[in-house]
């Protein structure tokens, strides 16, 4: 796989094909999204017993949902008996329980089969044996994550241990109380683009000074070409005359208590894999998740996140969210760009990565091991 | 009077049902009453003790008819005809049930069930 190219400067990316088969995305499906932690909800959507969601995961259909307990739950969304797809709806509220619309198997929010027409007749039939299928779950950032696995790797290790690897500590996070902080605006952008044109765009700047002006004027190290996640542990350092992470630079809203001073007028940027980017600036954060739904189409859902009495004092938020607001759609046009070349002849070999660039070869490196192990 | 539980084994809020031609169901509320209805909602053969109490109704798990446990009357449809009641007496800690004379209102897959056991 790897070629070696005349010019020391550059390494290769992956083959166009890599980004346009069916056959390599459904291998991503099911070794990478459904293998890994994927986050796929903000815990607070689910506000209380009953609520839930659905979220399309590699090639399944995941419901989360809140127990009466108040913890979170996730089953394969698929009915025991015949296989008929449990809940329609892409969110929504039940009052007690799940019930298939099909034959009404009725499923508790616990997951246990409770009722069926002839249940009764039938005192053989286990009801937790017959229960909505479980998917391992877990609560961090305020975020929802499942894992598909059987035997689902270690949370601390990939997820928490990504994001420490990016800051350079295990707590830098936990500064941004992010689990605490509350969703002033929430876009999704649909994507024609495959997914991985999406994480590698966003592990690079040397596009920043060409496609995100508004972001080079606030962080001016920006139009060097080398992004936050090119080092450890760094942030990009605000500009001089920059008050806050704006459009323009103008004063932000609340700065987060708990950011130290190290942390200050300074944006940071870390990708989880496979789906999950997050940046941290001193008075919000902007969280991305990704759905990957084809081989050229990625959902993507960002949310920014601000202390509660921010949100809950009516603040215009509008000046805070259009700065990233724009660094998205500038970044995701640009990968739909890139998304029809893909399986241009010009990139049957791929193309190159330079300096500023190729700590993306590890992320390449990684893939192919995942799809091959 | 037949003995089925201790009322210290049914808790409030919660149902029990009895194997019986036809089954029934006991509930005890959360108010403190015990109420003891035929267990199969008359629309589809669904076990009305895995229906959820809220204070003197019992709604089916199936399709949402909810019955009054004191009358055995549904609110609505689907459900059309109504379950029976039975006598509760709760007697030294021990619920004792009369069971009603009158002919039950079983679903017809239900019945035809119970028909063919009792041929057997």
């Amino acid at each position: 796989m790897t070629v070696t190219n005349p010019s020391p400067s550059l390494i290769s990316t992956l083959p166009g094909e890599h980004y346009t088969d069916p056959e390599i995305f459904r291998m991503e499906q099911e070794r990478i999204f459904e293998a890994m932690w994927f986050c796929v909800a903000r815990a607070s959507d689910l506000a209380g017993p009953g609520s839930f969601q659905t979220r399309q995961v590699g090639r399944e259909s995941v419901l989360i949902s809140r127990a009466r307990d108040g913890s979170v739950k996730a089953f394969l969304n698929i009915c025991r008996h015949r296989g008929a797809k449990l809940c329609t709806q892409e969110s929504g509220e039940v009052k007690r329980a799940f019930q298939c619309p099909y034959h009404a198997w009725t499923y508790g929010l616990d997951g246990k089969l409770v009722a069926a027409p002839n249940l009764t007749s039938m005192p053989d039939v286990d009801r937790t044996e017959y229960g909505l299928i479980k998917v391992h779950v877990r609560e961090w950032l305020g975020y929802v994550w499942v894992c598909l696995a059987d035997d689902p790797p270690s949370f601390d290790d990939e997820v928490r241990g990504a994001v420490a690897q990016r800051l350079g500590s295990a707590e830098a996070i936990d500064n941004y109380g992010i689990d605490g902080l509350e969703v002033g605006r929430r876009i999704t952008y649909d994507v024609k683009a495959n997914w991985k044109l999406i994480i590698e765009n966003f592990m690079e700047c040397y596009h920043c000074a060409t496609i995100h002006p508004e972001l080079t004027e606030v962080l001016p190290e920006f139009a060097d070409g080398f992004a936050a996640q090119y080092y450890v542990g760094h942030g990009a350092e605000f500009g001089e005359d920059v008050a806050g992470f704006t459009l323009g630079g103008a004063e932000g809203l609340d700065r987060i208590p708990g950011v130290g001073e190290e942390q200050d007028r300074r944006y940071y940027a870390i990708t989880v894999r496979p789906q999950v980017f997050v940046n941290l600036v001193p008075d919000h954060v902007i969280f991305h998740r990704m759905f990957p739904v084809a081989a050229d189409r990625t959902v993507v859902e960002c949310d920014w996140l601000y202390l509660p009495h921010v949100t809950a004092s009516g603040k215009d938020l509008d000046h805070s969210v259009e700065l990233f607001h724009r660094v998205n759609q500038q970044d995701f046009d640009a990968c739909e760009r890139t998304q029809p070349a893909m399986s241009s002849r010009a990139y049957a070999q791929g193309g190159v990565l330079v300096p500023s660039e190729h700590h993306i070869g590890e992320f390449h490196t990684w893939l192919q091991k995942r799809l091959t192990a | 009077m037949i003995p089925v539980c201790r009322l210290a084994d049914l808790p409030r809020g919660e149902a029990s049902r009895f194997e019986g031609d036809p089954p029934i169901a006991v509930f005890h509320t959360e108010d403190g009453e015990v109420y003891a209805i035929d267990d199969t909602c008359t629309h589809q053969d669904a076990s009305l003790s895995d229906g959820w109490l809220e204070g003197c109704e019992v709604e089916c798990p199936l399709h949402a008819s909810k019955f009054d446990l004191r009358t055995g009357k549904p609110d609505g449809p689907p459900a059309r005809r109504p379950v029976r009641t039975h006598e509760v007496v709760v007697e030294d800690g021990m619920v004792c049930v009369r069971l009603s004379e009158a002919v039950p209102s079983v679903p017809a897959c239900a019945a035809r069930r119970l028909a063919v056991e009792g041929a057997v």
